[in-house]
């Protein structure tokens, strides 16, 4: 009688929950308005506003676009995740690559190859050459016979952030350019001024842009690429700077800023829409730090990460596919794209913002504020698998064994390499 | 010399308790003093709570960042609902449990049990997909039905009326009492310090409820306060003065309730051996 009881109410709970549901398409979260999932606060919210709210008034005769905020990628992940089961869904998320790479098979997310090429909704090639090309690369899911299911949105890069004030109290006049070179300023900034040179965030995008400026990869036809010699030799500059004490872990957070802004360290790597926070840390101090790209094995042929969300349009209606689309397009229009970044602090990814005079002056502004957008044109995405972001936290993990002196460089490089070539197997 | 022993004992035990007062209460200070920080020294490692300088502008500088105004009202609103609600369903089904006989009791309450076991992240997407399917995105409903009745307060409610001798009931059916009159007349005055613990921990817990609303709400007009914090978390770090300052200000209600229900809340966690 109990176990009847039981399944009884177990199996009207699984129907009440929707379980047995019938799958049907996906219905818009709101028939008037294309509802677009964002995670900008504050300023940048308020800006987002303002050129959403123009973009209305340009276009009546479409639906309009609302942005809702729904909380960072975590929840915007739970929410979407939720939203496709419940088959109803907003007409556009940020999201990324490892969010959408999830979202794909359900089938809840637009191809956008086609709206990217149609003749008369689409880019023309020679606006599609405009775009740097690892921005759109990007959001070809190669998992998905390349297909692009996402559009770039707020891009940033891997750049280093260098102490003047730290290397001239040590006697150095220019940041470092290989990693040589990065090395041997450590130890001169540790030997003089007996402190830490480097604030490590362990993070799996810091290891990538390592890798990718000593001439490797991380992964290639779906098999990773920890193990090879210039991934060993990352990890070995870690084991380096944690073993000469040039290098400390952060706690967590944005501790590795708050010592850059104190002058503790020489050097942080961050992405380039940190710049911001460390003016703000710096108290406009602007003559005492700047941000380079990150030290290369070539200086001649150099390599960075490609950071940043993509906005995804959903699978509802095609009235709010399109209307989205539309909007995507106006939100990557050169004009408004260096409205934006010089609201924001992102990068404008298309090369002819650099011939926009309020780029122009904003760079003549300060010597560092080109340097992000001269790094976009060899900045290299991380790779876009649904898997990925597992291997990222091995990733951190191995970086922090290295830095705590449990594993050697080489050790953990082949340990991440076995365990990413099992998440990507599976 | 004894009553030097007794005096040293005394004021080594008033110690180690204003020690351990003193930790207690130390992130709320921490907390208080960092609102009114500027950011830089709100980053800084330091334990010092004071400011060097105060900073009485962070308090509008919160408000101008969002709708705080809106956003108490609804946290009031839903977290005062739901109060209601659970005091209800919990003393109803509690006294049920308690006091009723009917077949499958057992089964039933252990399955209302059960329902503590399974974790709110695994609930979250099928209550989700159901609210979507009522309707209820973006209403008060999504924010308060979800939340009307929950296993630890019935379980609560349900202790308390068992500890209520047997006699009290037997006496009040001579004198032509049924259920209802003895729940509300008898039973629920007796068990009032149980009922305001109930109520204060189902007022906290929607108070401080933050991923739920998130999810169920799209527009400023039903966020609650919780979500109002997420907003001083950008993409470029925290602004921790502001959100200091805003969790400062969003704290005073459940704090002023502590303190009003503070006696009968510690009075229950004793009779029901609750640990915090």
């Amino acid at each position: 009688m109990r176990k009847v009881l039981c399944a009884a109410i177990l199996c009207g709970s699984g129907m009440f929950l929707g379980c047995g549901a019938p799958r049907e398409g996906f219905q818009p979260v709101d028939k008037d308005s294309v509802v677009f999932w964002d995670r900008q606060v504050t300023e940048s919210a308020e800006f987002l506003k303002q050129i959403v709210d123009e973009f209305n008034a340009a276009h009546k005769e479409a639906i309009p676009i609302k942005v809702e905020r729904a909380g960072g990628y975590d929840d915007i992940f739970r929410k979407v995740t939720a939203s496709i089961r419940a088959r109803v869904l907003p007409g556009m998320a940020v999201s990324y690559e490892n969010m959408t790479a999830q979202y794909i098979p359900t089938g809840a997310v637009a191809q956008l190859d086609g709206l990217v090429t149609d003749p008369d909704l689409g880019f023309s090639k020679e606006q599609l050459d405009d775009f740097f090309p690892a921005v759109l690369d990007t959001n070809r899911y190669t998992d998905f016979n390349g297909k692009m299911y996402s559009f770039p949105y707020t891009k940033s890069v891997l750049m280093m952030y260098f102490n003047k004030a730290v290397l001239a109290q040590a006697g150095i006049s220019a940041p470092p350019a290989t990693w040589d070179e990065f090395l041997d300023q450590c130890r001169v900034v540790k030997a003089k001024l007996g402190k830490f040179a480097y604030a490590v965030n362990p993070d799996c995008s810091t290891l990538d842009g390592m890798i990718f400026s000593l001439g490797g990869e991380v992964i290639r036809n779906g098999i990773p690429l920890y193990d090879t010699p210039e991934s060993i030799r990352a990890f070995e500059i870690y084991e380096s700077l944690a073993k000469e004490k040039l290098a400390y872990q952060i706690a967590g957070g944005y501790d590795d800023q708050i010592a850059f802004g104190k002058n503790e360290v020489a050097f942080i790597f961050r992405t380039s829409s940190g710049r911001p926070h460390v003016t703000m840390l710096m108290q406009d101090r602007m003559d005492q730090w700047g941000m380079t790209r990150i030290p290369q094995a070539d200086p001649g042929r150099p390599a960075t990460v490609l950071f940043g969300g993509n906005i995804c349009i959903f699978n509802n209606s095609p009235e709010q596919i399109r209307a989205a689309w539309a909007f995507i397009k106006y939100f990557t229009a050169p004009e408004i794209m260096v409205r934006w970044a010089l609201g924001t602090g992102y990068l404008p990814f298309r090369k002819s913002a650099a011939e926009h005079p309020d780029m122009k002056r904003f760079w003549g502004e300060w010597d560092y504020n080109r340097a992000a957008f001269d790094c976009l044109s060899f900045a290299r995405p991380e790779p876009n698998l649904a898997g990925w972001q597992r291997v990222r936290e091995y990733a951190a993990g191995a970086l922090r064994k290295v830095l705590e002196g449990s594993l050697t460089g080489r050790a953990a490089a082949l340990e991440l390499q076995q365990q990413a070539a099992a998440i990507l197997k599976q | 010399m004894r009553r030097a022993i007794n005096n040293a004992q005394h004021i080594l035990l008033y110690l180690l308790l204003a020690f351990g007062g003193f930790l207690t209460a130390w992130p709320f200070l921490w907390m208080m003093g960092t609102a009114f920080k500027s950011y830089v020294e709100a980053v800084e490692p330091t334990l010092n709570p004071f400011p060097k300088q105060w900073h009485w502008e962070n308090v509008a500088a919160v408000f101008n960042a969002a709708p705080f105004g809106r956003y108490f009202f609804n946290s009031i609103l839903v977290s005062g609902t739901v109060t209601c609600c659970v005091i209800l369903t919990s003393v109803m089904a509690g006294y049920a449990f308690a006091r009723l006989r009917f077949r499958g009791r057992n089964v039933l309450f252990a399955l209302v049990l059960a329902t503590m076991m399974v974790p709110f992240e695994l609930t979250v997407v099928p209550n989700f997909t159901l609210i979507q399917r009522l309707g209820w995105y973006n209403h008060y409903a999504a924010l308060i039905v979800p939340w009307c009745a929950n296993a630890f307060s019935i379980f609560l409610m349900r202790q308390a009326f068992l500890a209520l001798p047997n006699d009290y009931f037997d006496a009040a059916t001579v004198d032509g009492c049924g259920h209802l009159r003895f729940l509300i007349r008898i039973a629920t005055p007796l068990v009032k310090p149980v009922m305001v613990t109930v109520a204060l921990f189902a007022f906290l817990g929607s108070y401080n409820a933050l991923l739920w609303p998130l999810l169920v709400t799209a527009d400023e007009s039903m966020r609650v306060v919780q979500v109002g914090l997420t907003y001083f978390r950008g993409d470029f770090g925290v602004r921790v003065n502001l959100m200091m300052c805003a969790s400062a200000i969003v704290i005073l209600p459940a704090v002023l309730l502590y303190f009003v229900a503070q006696r009968y809340f510690v009075e229950a966690a004793l009779s029901a051996g609750i640990k915090g």
